[in-house]
């Protein structure tokens, strides 16, 4: 009986959060509908002439992506976005292992230190380092180039593959370095055969990071690489023609661009949300 | 599993290269990020410190007097700072609503959190690029909207809006941009603040006889502050930083990364582009120190209250 | 198999003396439980055989050689940890091979020496398990063959048993001792479990504050403590600890103390006639107290004192009776479980006088050793 004398203020209050509930859902979600609704939209149900865009996508077709795949130069831009990743995943792995590893095994004085300066190295804003890098390219005769973007790219992801590496190789017991060693393996053996293989689940999290970044970033492509089509990444392309295109081939891209972010996101959900609670990863 | 103590604390040639050989692997990745620091330090300084005019020599602060008179720069300095205090707050609520409507545990909960990070997980661009489609003059769907397009909502204006011809507009639409996206990161470090409040205190404060409202203003505030004060911090760094929305709503007004976009890539003045990065930078060092002044402020407050 | 030496060994954390001066002898085949409470050195020690700390100062000799600067991969000696440190991505059998592989020993020899582990420790139908799919005992066995098949001339475990439970302890303990028997490996065995101690070990070096309080077989050490730490640490329920002085009454020496004037064995009373008024500490093991229902039992040794049973625990096969006598002191003694004593009944009982340590209050060493 206490519970029907309560139950009027839990009810009013419960109603109060399954509305906010509702609320915080369509605003989150609502966006991404509307995107997927333009990239499936018939060209004339959004030039209306002066009638409301329809909220329904109206006579659904992939008219857009049809276009888009058929279009060579989308090709080139789609495999200029995966190169580049790809590079700057493998230079920034090859960086970033060794250094996670001193940094997460070994009990060097000042490591903690040392692991917060190299992420906030992050905090220092792109926009401001992107115009000395670019100077610094255009003396060395990179700006413009795959390699330029790279290591660009590169210095981006650096301090989250470090620190997230170095989370990884340090949840490493102490104990199975120790025995590995008493058994007689020395230090290339240990790190081959044991660190590396359990800080894998780690390190492919940070791999898949720097992937996102790379496949994301716009401001030091877009220094990088202006005004050389043939290198544009997907972000670029789609800025180029953000004035010129039909909206829905707009959509297209940008949905084009997003799945595999989407996709990727929730599978290192748990390191991204890790990462950002303990304020360190953006 | 190399320790501290097989690490001898004095300075001889064998130590250093004992050291050395056992620290090499992190040698590659510091020098990349050391010699690009350099870079840029360098390179900022250098650019700054000079001015395009060839009759002027280095070291000279023409490159700044000039920037202070020039309206472009001051405009867009008082928008970036305007941007920070508005934007800085507004991450802040909507991280609270959402940290505060998800902080229980209920059914399905671990799939709406999922849900609230997806503006996350959207590139900044293509959320950008979704606003400048919905805000589109004049057929818009949100210009539809307002204008009684649609039978669910009334009409509130005759006429559709230039949104991105109103410098008021683009400016709030490119903040509307930036608080949607950020939403989840300011959620997920409120959570984690939450997450470490002992439940026992929340059970201790209703056993007291605490209304919920007491209970969250007296009891899950003042605990929370260390955790609102990273989001305001690592926030409003952002703000001053943010380039993207801005960028592709707002391309007639400048903020100040915009204004080094335009001199850089339009003018083509890489002097005034580096002055304006460095003011940036002295403006983000400036704000997070009077801003950790006031949280602190506001932290005694609270304790002594 | 082989011998370890150390002599005057010194270790520091920063400016915390983990280990000072130490010096241990152990004997080839011999098994040897390094006991003490926490935080006093001995994993520290065993770590320092192992190779995986460095020395400060002092020698560590294997078989007559300085091990000092000897790294540890080629220390042939085997550890088993206190968390067993299995390599979780690898089966079974794969990290039982690990050691051999890096050894690089030839496909027969290896199958052969798997065989034989697999067999000496029933791990047989295991071997491509995971270690996360396989029991605590199962994963205490699998890290000693792991240990075993490197033929290892000095065996150390690191507190193998403490993560098992009870009942599984007993076996494990009672398979140590069958390996121990069977391959008559030197073993340095770590533990703060005194019983573990007491069962398996043929010597005990007891540790306090990173120094050896006492080094000796299980027994002496509990019959002849040499200091009142060993006395305290040694036995359970604890010894009773009574400040006194020697007296000599009749023509008798004895100590009085609190509790009665405490009579001696012949032999001991004979050593501190000579010295009346010297302050002493007794110390009177619970197991060395009789009660009136064994009148037969008496002897001219014993000292007999009159209490109230204040308190009466059960402990299933005997009890522990907490007396208080007249001038409020307070024994704890045990009785058996035939022997039945009700709360708040008044009895004498009587301390056996041969078994009744007797220690310097200053030095806090035993007098007659």
């Amino acid at each position: 009986m206490i519970i029907s004398k309560q139950s009027p203020i839990s009810i009013s209050r419960r109603m109060l959060w399954f509305t906010g509930i509702i609320c915080a859902l369509v605003i989150v979600i609502g966006p991404v509908y509307l995107l997927l609704k333009y990239s499936v939209s018939d060209i004339n149900s959004i030039n209306t002439g002066g009638n409301p865009v329809p909220m329904w996508p109206y006579n659904p077709t992939l008219q857009a992506y049809v276009y888009l795949f058929s279009d060579s130069h989308f090709y080139q831009v789609l495999l200029n976005s995966v190169v580049i990743s790809l590079f700057t995943i493998a230079l920034g792995m090859i960086l970033g292992i060794p250094a996670s590893y001193v940094l997460g095994r070994y009990k060097l004085p000042g490591r903690k230190v040392l692991l917060l300066m190299i992420i906030s190295v992050r905090l220092f804003p792109d926009i401001a380092s992107v115009i000395p890098v670019v100077e610094f390219f255009i003396k060395i005769g990179m700006h413009q180039t795959y390699l330029g973007v790279i290591l660009a790219h590169t210095l981006l992801a650096l301090p989250y593959i470090i620190f997230i590496g170095a989370g990884a190789f340090e949840s490493i017991p102490d104990d199975l370095e120790g025995q590995a060693i008493i058994l007689g393996a020395n230090r290339f053996q240990t790190f081959f055969k044991l660190l590396f293989p359990l800080a894998m689940p780690g390190l492919a999290a940070a791999a898949i990071y720097t992937f996102l970044l790379s496949w994301d970033e716009f401001i030091f492509s877009y220094f990088l690489m202006l005004g050389k089509q043939e290198i544009y990444t997907l972000t670029l392309y789609l800025n180029g023609i953000k004035y010129a295109e039909p909206q829905n081939l707009l959509a297209a891209i940008s949905v084009c661009l997003s799945i595999p972010v989407i996709a990727f996101s929730f599978m290192v959900q748990k390191y991204m949300v890790a990462g950002i609670s303990a304020g360190s990863v953006k | 599993m190399i320790i501290l103590s097989d690490f001898k604390r004095t300075l001889s040639i064998e130590n250093v290269k004992q050291w050395f050989f056992k620290t090499w692997p992190i040698f590659p990745a510091m020098f990349y990020l050391m010699s690009f620091l350099v870079i840029v330090l360098f390179y900022l300084i250098g650019l700054s410190l000079n001015h395009p005019c060839s009759e002027i020599n280095f070291p000279t602060f023409a490159s700044f007097t000039e920037l202070f008179k020039n309206e472009y720069f001051n405009s867009a300095l008082i928008n970036t700072t305007l941007f920070m205090i508005l934007g800085t707050p507004l991450e802040l609520i909507t991280g609270l609503f959402l940290s505060f409507l998800i902080f229980r545990s209920f059914f399905m909960r671990g799939v709406i959190r999922s849900l609230f990070l997806i503006p996350l997980a959207l590139p900044a661009l293509v959320t950008a690029m979704l606003l400048f489609v919905l805000f589109d003059f004049p057929g818009g769907h949100i210009n539809h909207i307002i204008t009684g397009g649609y039978s669910w909502f009334p009409q509130v204006f005759d006429q559709p809006i230039n949104w991105r011809g109103s410098k008021l507009f683009s400016m709030a639409i490119a903040l509307f941009g930036k608080v949607w996206r950020d939403m989840p990161i300011s959620m997920l470090i409120l959570l984690a603040g939450i997450n470490n409040i002992d439940p026992e205190l929340f059970d201790a404060a209703k056993t007291m006889g605490a209304s919920f409202r007491k209970r969250a203003v007296h009891v899950i505030m003042p605990l929370m502050i260390p955790s609102i004060s990273v989001v305001l911090l690592l926030r409003s760094v952002e703000m001053w930083k943010e380039f993207i929305f801005p960028f592709v709503l707002a391309g007639r007004y400048h903020l100040l990364g915009t204004l080094i976009d335009f001199y850089y890539n339009e003018i083509g003045n890489s002097h005034m582009a580096a002055t304006v990065s460095i003011i940036m930078v002295i403006c983000i060092v400036f704000s997070t120190l009077i801003l950790m002044k006031i949280l602190e402020l506001i932290q005694k407050l609270i304790v002594s209250r | 198999m082989a011998d370890v030496v150390i002599r005057s060994l010194f270790k520091k954390y920063g400016n915390h003396r983990v280990i000072e001066n130490l010096n241990l002898e152990i004997h080839d085949g011999e098994f040897v439980t390094l006991l003490g409470p926490s935080g006093c050195g001995k994993t520290t020690l065993l770590r320092m055989i192992a190779g995986l700390e460095p020395i400060d100062n002092g020698e560590l000799f294997i078989n007559g050689k300085l091990y000092n600067h000897i790294p540890p991969q080629k220390r042939s000696l085997a550890m088993v940890f206190q968390s067993y440190a299995l390599f979780p991505h690898m089966t079974v059998r794969k990290n039982i091979c690990f050691g051999m592989k890096i050894k690089k020993l030839s496909k027969s020899e290896m199958d052969r020496k798997f065989e034989w582990v697999i067999n000496l420790l029933r791990l047989k139908e295991l071997e491509n398990r995971l270690p996360r799919e396989i029991s605590g005992g199962q994963r205490q066995r699998v890290a000693l063959a792991r240990s075993l098949v490197l033929d290892p001339e000095v065996l150390l475990l690191d507190e193998p048993l403490s993560n098992l439970d009870a009942a599984l302890r007993e076996t494990a303990s009672e398979e140590l001792k069958r390996i121990h028997r069977q391959l008559g490996k030197t073993i340095i065995y770590v533990t703060h479990n005194q019983v573990e101690a007491m069962t398996m070990s043929e010597r005990i070096a007891l540790f306090r504050f990173g120094r050896i309080e006492q080094y000796d077989k299980p027994r002496v050490l509990y019959d002849s403590p040499a200091t009142v730490f060993s006395a305290e640490f040694i036995g359970s329920p604890k010894m009773n600890f009574y400040e006194g002085e020697i007296e000599i009454r009749n023509n008798v020496a004895g100590i009085k103390t609190d509790l009665a004037f405490l009579k001696l064995d012949k032999e001991r009373e004979k050593t501190i006639f000579s010295m009346p008024g010297r302050k002493i500490l007794a110390g009177i093991r619970p197991q060395t107290v009789y009660y009136t229902g064994h009148l037969l039992r008496r002897r001219y040794t014993d000292t007999e004192v009159e209490i109230l049973a204040e308190l009466v625990e059960n402990m299933g096969d005997r009890s522990l009776v907490v007396g208080r006598t007249e001038a409020g002191t307070l024994i704890r003694f045990i009785i058996t479980r035939e022997e039945k004593i009700d709360q708040d009944k008044r009895m004498k009982i009587f301390i056996d006088g041969r078994r009744i340590h007797v220690f310097d209050p200053i030095t806090q060493l035993n007098i007659f050793r």
